[in-house]
């Protein structure tokens, strides 16, 4: 088989941005297995939208020539002439500079360079695998138009966050016959950005419960006060969540926030927490189609990483554990993501279902939206998103 | 059971100090399986050698004051009685103001502490579990001499590093029935400090091999331009190490440093690092009396995390992974090492051999001799050190 040419559609190239860990990563190779390893494809387009202060695209076309920079989306996928001539596609819409709407949404133009990357597959007769970065778009009704052309086209696509490719603490999955009862997680940043990350890890964990995904029925957010209070009850049914999953995220982390300076291991109480807060907390409750009920919390300063539990029936302890992001330089969190692209494009098959990503995305939409109206609960009768998982894992274990 | 009496004696008690971490944790507790831990045994007494400027022992023993600090090692074991009045002792000779000795050894005085503490036990006519941090002691007579006694008294003594307990990525061993042929660790750090941490990553994976440990007939040390001549030499027969060990271990690192700022997965050569490192790079090569050779490299600036990697006979692919060190707040490295003490102290067993921590301290203080002997190899017929493994694997996986 000849190597797969693979195009890049990117928002910009900055030090630091995540196009910048992906391409370079397709560029130079990573870390894999204890080998170096170069991904058996060749980077030959790239497309950047804002490539002004800080652009690194012209350097990196420089230092490889089988790259060439294209002036449009188009011409990167056919690398200028009529029709497709790429086997891939990966699109980064993060970073750069983009309006936000009355809701607080960046509004990244994913949607909008998707389209431009369909219309050259129609227009070629052809598709290829696609890529994109993070949630599929700040629109519910364009992420689903997005899955829809991807079915109706016929090519793999993959989406989403490296949360749920990364290392687990400990290697774990809910086990395929389990009923999950409730789940938490706990983790940083704010709604239309790190709330992605936080439901995609939560996602990824309980969509190998039994009977797989049936999608999610209702959705309420908190903010500040509101989602303090709802920490302080200890059941769903009274507003609040199980207590003891709400721990079991603390105890998971590695970057807990001690309640008093100078000291390790004190678990923070409760009145603790809102003094450890940078900004104010965030909490999105949400309801699954099969009864399974649902809290984020994103609570930046009391921790600085990703934790998860689960109560499953019949189970007296639930299961936990931190969902991994190694934030130290060169940022090895990226590279099981991009492995994961590099699987895609070989073998022509998603790596890990899209409908995972088409709920998280409806999800974060209905976060802003929730709060956009108040803090008021919504029905998401557009969420019946029903998928089942990969049969093996996907996470990072070798 | 009533709950046990533990002693602790150390250097200094202050900030971020080994006893500031283990000691906390043994009084407030620590997270653990998902739980906020807290240990099944009381701190009853402490000694502190050197009240540091910001001495934090006193604050504990007001906030703790089921803990009293005694003014000797003696009293601290009898509790101001005649006879040893403990159910186990800790000692934790880190950090604090020590002399150096001429080869540049800090002279901690873990040895001293270990007599007096045996002293009470012979004196009581009983004996309890010992837990000892780090390497025993600079002087390999002295530390043959406490794990002689530990025998004698017949009393369960665990030493060493943390890393051996912390997480693998990929959590692996090495199988029982594999023979292994040449193993590399990379870390960081210095002689006689971090030498002994990256030896002892060695060591707790090594001592699985066909056969267990059989001990080490010789020591090699390098430093400065010598070690990065030896990367260049190819083969542990030319003088240097199993070039693809050696990029297996820098592949599994997750801090590589990439030689040229701003870009992430450059795989650094050998000739970079002479820019990266912050100080001189040092190798110990030993020979076990097996016939296993094994390169302990530690290149501060290049790498900032431990890796390993083994030639394991009739496998291609070396065997490699990464010690897991979570260096971020809380510091949580240290909750494995203060649950395998603590299981120590319940099941009156050693939860691992102390006989690994009596072959790196005789590997560390050979290192040391073997550089002040003007980098001369060295016999070593004295570290025919021969003990098994546990059957069972004792690093974090919960």
């Amino acid at each position: 088989m000849p190597r797969p040419k693979i195009a890049a559609i990117v928002t910009e190239y900055s030090p630091n941005s995540h196009a910048q860990h992906i391409v370079d990563r397709f560029l130079w190779g990573y870390s894999w297995r204890g080998h170096h390893h170069l991904p058996p494809v060749d980077l030959v387009s790239i497309y950047v939208d804002q490539a002004d202060e800080g652009d690194l695209s012209r350097d990196r076309a420089t230092r490889f020539p089988a790259m060439r920079i294209y002036p449009s989306i188009a011409e990167a996928l056919t690398c200028g002439g009529e029709d497709l001539a790429v086997d891939g596609v990966v699109l980064i819409g993060e970073h750069g500079r983009y309006p936000l709407n009355e809701k607080g949404q960046r509004l990244y133009p994913r949607y909008e360079f998707f389209m431009q990357i369909v219309e050259v597959f129609r227009r070629s007769g052809r598709s290829a695998p696609l890529f994109s970065d993070k949630h599929l778009s700040w629109k519910w009704e364009w992420a689903k138009e997005m899955v829809d052309v991807s079915k109706e086209l016929g090519f793999a696509f993959i989406a989403g966050s490296s949360t749920p490719l990364n290392r687990r603490f400990p290697p774990v999955e809910i086990p395929r016959d389990a009923k999950v009862e409730e789940i938490v997680c706990v983790a940083t940043g704010d709604a239309d950005s790190y709330d992605i990350h936080a439901l995609e890890a939560m996602q990824s964990m309980v969509e190998r419960r039994r009977g797989g995904e049936t999608g999610v029925v209702a959705m309420q957010a908190l903010r500040g006060d509101a989602a303090l209070e709802c920490l302080a009850r200890d059941s769903w049914e009274s507003g609040g969540l199980d207590r003891e999953l709400f721990e079991a995220c603390l105890c998971r982390s590695h970057m807990l926030m001690p309640p008093r300076e100078g000291f390790n291991h004190i678990l923070p109480r409760l009145e603790d927490i809102p003094r450890l807060l940078d900004g104010s907390a965030l909490a999105y409750r949400f309801e699954y189609a099969d009864g399974m009920k649902a809290t984020m919390i994103l609570v930046e300063g009391l921790v600085h990483d990703r934790t998860f539990a689960a109560r499953l029936k019949g189970q007296p302890e639930p299961i936990s554990l931190l969902m991994s992001i190694d934030s130290f330089n060169p940022r090895n969190f990226f590279t099981p993501q991009v492995n994961a692209m590099e699987q895609m494009f070989l073998t022509g098959r998603p790596t890990f279902p899209i409908e995972r990503t088409l709920l998280t995305t409806g999800l974060t939409a209905a976060g802003v939206e929730s709060l956009w109206l108040g803090q008021k609960r919504i029905e998401t009768p557009h969420l019946a998103i029903r998928y089942q998982p990969t049969e093996e894992s996907t996470f990072w274990r070798n | 059971m009533p709950r046990l009496k533990i002693a602790a004696v150390v250097t200094e008690y202050r900030r971020n100090c080994h006893a500031q971490h283990m000691i906390d944790r043994l009084l407030w507790g620590y997270p653990w399986q998902g739980h906020h831990h807290h240990p099944q045994m009381d701190l009853v007494s402490l000694y502190v050698d050197q009240l540091a400027e910001h001495d934090l022992s006193r604050n504990r023993a007001e906030r703790f004051p089921k803990m009293e600090i005694y003014p000797t090692i003696a009293e601290a074991l009898t509790l101001g009685g005649k006879e040893l009045a403990v159910d186990g002792v800790v000692i934790i000779a880190e950090h604090g103001r020590y002399p150096r000795n001429e080869k540049g050894q800090m002279l901690w005085p873990r040895y001293e502490f270990f007599m007096q503490v045996v002293d009470v036990f012979r004196r009581s006519g009983r004996s309890v579990p010992v837990f000892s941090d780090k390497h025993l002691s600079w002087n390999w007579d002295w530390a043959k001499e406490m794990v002689e006694i530990s025998k004698e008294l017949d009393f369960p003594f665990l030493a060493g590093s943390s890393v051996p307990v912390n997480r693998r990525l990929p959590a692996v061993e090495i199988p029982r029935d594999a023979e292994v042929e040449e193993v590399v660790g990379i870390a960081p750090g210095g002689v006689d400090g971090y030498d002994i941490h990256n030896l002892e990553a060695i060591q707790c994976m090594a001592e699985r091999r066909m056969g267990g440990e059989t001990g080490v007939v010789s020591m090699h040390a390098l430093r400065g331009d010598s070690v990065l001549d030896a990367l260049g030499k190819g083969s542990w027969d030319a003088g240097g190490c199993d070039p693809e060990l050696f990029e297996a271990c820098l592949c599994r690192s997750q801090t590589l440093d990439p030689a040229r700022e701003g870009f992430n997965h450059i795989l650094t050569q050998v000739k970079d690092f002479p820019k990266l490192l912050s100080e001189r790079a040092i190798a110990y090569r030993y020979e076990h009396a097996d016939g296993m050779k094994a390169t302990m490299l530690l290149l501060e600036g290049v790498i900032h995390d431990f890796t390993f990697a083994a030639r394991i006979k009739g496998r291609r692919d070396p065997l490699s992974l990464l010690f897991y060190i979570d260096s971020q707040n809380p510091r949580n490295f240290f909750n494995p090492q203060i649950n395998a003490i603590e299981q120590m102290f319940l099941t009156g067993k050693a939860t691992y051999p102390v006989e690994r921590t009596l072959l790196t301290t005789g590997l560390t203080a050979a290192g040391v001799e073997s550089l002040w002997l003007g980098q001369k190899h060295i016999e070593t017929p004295h570290l025919r050190v021969r003990y098994q493994p546990t059957a069972e694997s004792t690093y974090w996986r919960s």
